[in-house]
């Protein structure tokens, strides 16, 4: 699915958090949102997913080429992995990951065996089968992210929306989880954005990199693109250029 | 995420195991006089007095308890007592939940205000509360006469009952609900709504599951507060008998009437409902830190196993 965004202003009180956003995402293009803290960038991701509205004005936000401003989150579906998981405390991993099909208006909820076919596709994919019956206080925060990914990938998203989603992991677990995004995007193809504020993993699984800085977009480009050639000093201070960036050591 | 601490329900910290320390423990004569002076207070000022209650309700025997309890002013004042907190319970409940998910849910100019609003009837006298709804809903009150000519009575009946209860349990579920919905934050509820999830599945899947025992425990103690309410009823329900005398209200007239069994005999029911309570949220407390330890009681990564590439 492709997603565009236009005029999208966002402010909280007198804090001005994104100005005039415009970007268009391709369909099954890795995206990655970079920035440091506070430039906006999941505030913007929380916009696509109808989590937060923009300010009033012309801003609008299109699905394939359909509208959806106006449609509130529920409606819009897409998969969203929290920073901090948001798994819920009191379900375990089933039910957890059954979540998303189990609300379904009932029309269109599959049946039963349906949601157990499909809950443990999802648990063989993020290989934790034999945790189906856990908490989330029970899992490791390797395994907890995985648990968000499945659940949010059980309502067959058509977009991913991931906010630093290997923030609160530590270096190997936050490596094997980048590689098995990127591989399992390659096979899914799903349109996918993911907020960091780590450059080199931007780099090392995006398509196009979007530079944040200060509520604006400041640069988009391919890793190369950017890193070759950055569009104003912001980008090449953020990127830190002249200190200790080995261009070579990202490939 | 984190586990998260309900304030309310269990902010007591964990008893620090302080015996091998030395420097902390004090002379034995300091220890035990400390005790001593605690164990007496507590016998003299609690458990004598609900000794006593029991042991004047027994006094005249069975047969003067079966007498208390066939006295039709009794019974009535029982069943009116159970109405009044029939109706006001689930009322505080709706309206604790509903503020609760306000205030902290929301933004909005004044919501300091609104917290500082609903806990104004811990802090203000019963009595006032009573006076206030009286000016307001009396004969000779701002809305009284308007009311009385359209044959809706509040004051000295029914409805002066509930309201005074009303107004005196307001801020018990709200308080307990406020602070636990702070700390659990926002984060499941919209993973809930990205899911797919409406408003209302949003509340009964995840929201009322996460608070179910804190709104327990709110209910307990404004069940047994609507029940032993005495100011605020008196003033604005009259304790009319036979009409407005809820149970404490009857204890209090047959103990003018010099019934002093009865009245014990009353007192002790309404003893029993308090040590019941106490029970309950005993009880509640406990399953509450369990379900906390349980939370929090992370197993901390060790080596996670790979992931394959799908």
């Amino acid at each position: 699915m492709s997603i565009r965004i236009a005029s999208v202003n966002k402010s909280f009180g007198k804090f001005s958090a994104l100005r005039d956003i415009d970007l268009e995402i391709r369909p099954g293009e890795l995206l990655a949102l970079l920035g440091p803290s506070g430039s906006g960038k999941t505030t913007l991701l929380r916009i696509i997913a109808g989590l937060e509205s923009p300010d009033d004005g012309p801003a609008r936000i299109e699905f394939d080429g359909v509208d959806v401003t106006t449609q509130s989150a529920y409606e819009r579906k897409a998969g969203f992995v929290f920073q901090h998981y948001a798994l819920f405390q009191h379900m375990n991993v089933f039910e957890n990951i059954a979540f998303g099909l189990r609300v379904r208006p009932k029309k269109v909820r599959p049946p039963e065996e349906a949601i157990a076919k499909r809950v443990h596709e999802l648990l063989e994919l993020i290989r934790l089968v034999p945790f189906a019956k856990r908490f989330p206080s029970q899992l490791s925060g390797g395994q907890r992210q995985r648990v968000a990914l499945a659940r949010a990938l059980a309502i067959a998203p058509q977009i991913l929306l991931l906010d630093e989603p290997f923030g609160a992991l530590d270096a190997r677990v936050r490596m094997e989880l980048c590689q098995w995004l990127r591989a399992f995007h390659d096979e899914t193809k799903i349109t996918s954005l993911f907020v960091t504020h780590d450059q080199e993993e931007a780099f090392r699984l995006a398509d196009r990199v979007v530079i944040f800085g200060e509520g604006r977009i400041r640069q988009i480009g391919t890793p190369e693109h950017v890193r070759t050639s950055p569009a104003d000093d912001f980008v090449r201070n953020f990127l830190g250029f002249g200190e200790d960036m080995h261009p070579g050591a990202i490939v | 995420m984190s586990a998260v601490v309900p304030l309310t329900l269990a902010a007591a910290p964990a008893r620090p195991a302080s015996r091998s320390n030395a420097a902390r423990t004090e002379p034995p004569l300091v220890r035990w006089t400390l005790i001593g002076l605690a164990v007496a207070f507590i016998v003299l000022l609690l458990i004598f007095p609900l000794l006593t209650i029991f042991h004047e309700a027994f006094s005249k025997g069975w047969a003067g308890l079966r007498t208390a309890y066939s006295d039709p002013g009794t019974l009535e004042s029982i069943r009116l007592t159970l109405t009044v907190a029939a109706i006001a319970v689930p009322f505080n409940a709706l309206f604790g939940l509903a503020a609760a998910w306000l205030i902290t849910r929301f933004d909005f100019r004044g919501k300091r205000l609104l917290e500082v609003i609903i806990d104004l009837p811990i802090w203000i006298s019963p009595v006032v509360g009573g006076l206030v709804f009286l000016l307001l809903f009396g004969r000779q009150g701002l809305f009284g006469p308007w009311l009385i000519d359209h044959g809706i009575k509040i004051a000295f009946a029914l409805p002066g009952l509930v309201l005074g209860t009303v107004f005196v349990t307001f801020p018990y579920v709200a308080r307990n609900l406020i602070p636990l919905m702070e700390s659990l934050g926002r984060g499941e509820e919209e993973a809930a709504i990205s899911l797919g999830a409406r408003g209302w599945q949003v509340f009964l899947l995840i929201t009322l599951p996460r608070v179910k025992w804190a709104l327990l425990y709110g209910l307990v103690l404004c069940n047994a507060r609507a029940m032993g309410e005495f100011g605020a009823v008196t003033v604005l329900a009259g304790n009319v008998r036979g009409l407005t005398s809820t149970m404490p209200l009857q204890v209090e007239n047959l103990y003018n009437d010099y019934h002093m069994a009865s009245a014990f005999a009353l007192a002790s029911l309404l003893t029993l409902l308090g040590i019941v309570t106490l029970i309950l949220k005993t009880f509640i407390e406990w399953r509450t830190r369990r379900d906390l330890a349980a939370a929090s009681a992370e197993i901390e990564e060790s080596l996670p196993e790979p992931i394959p590439t799908p």
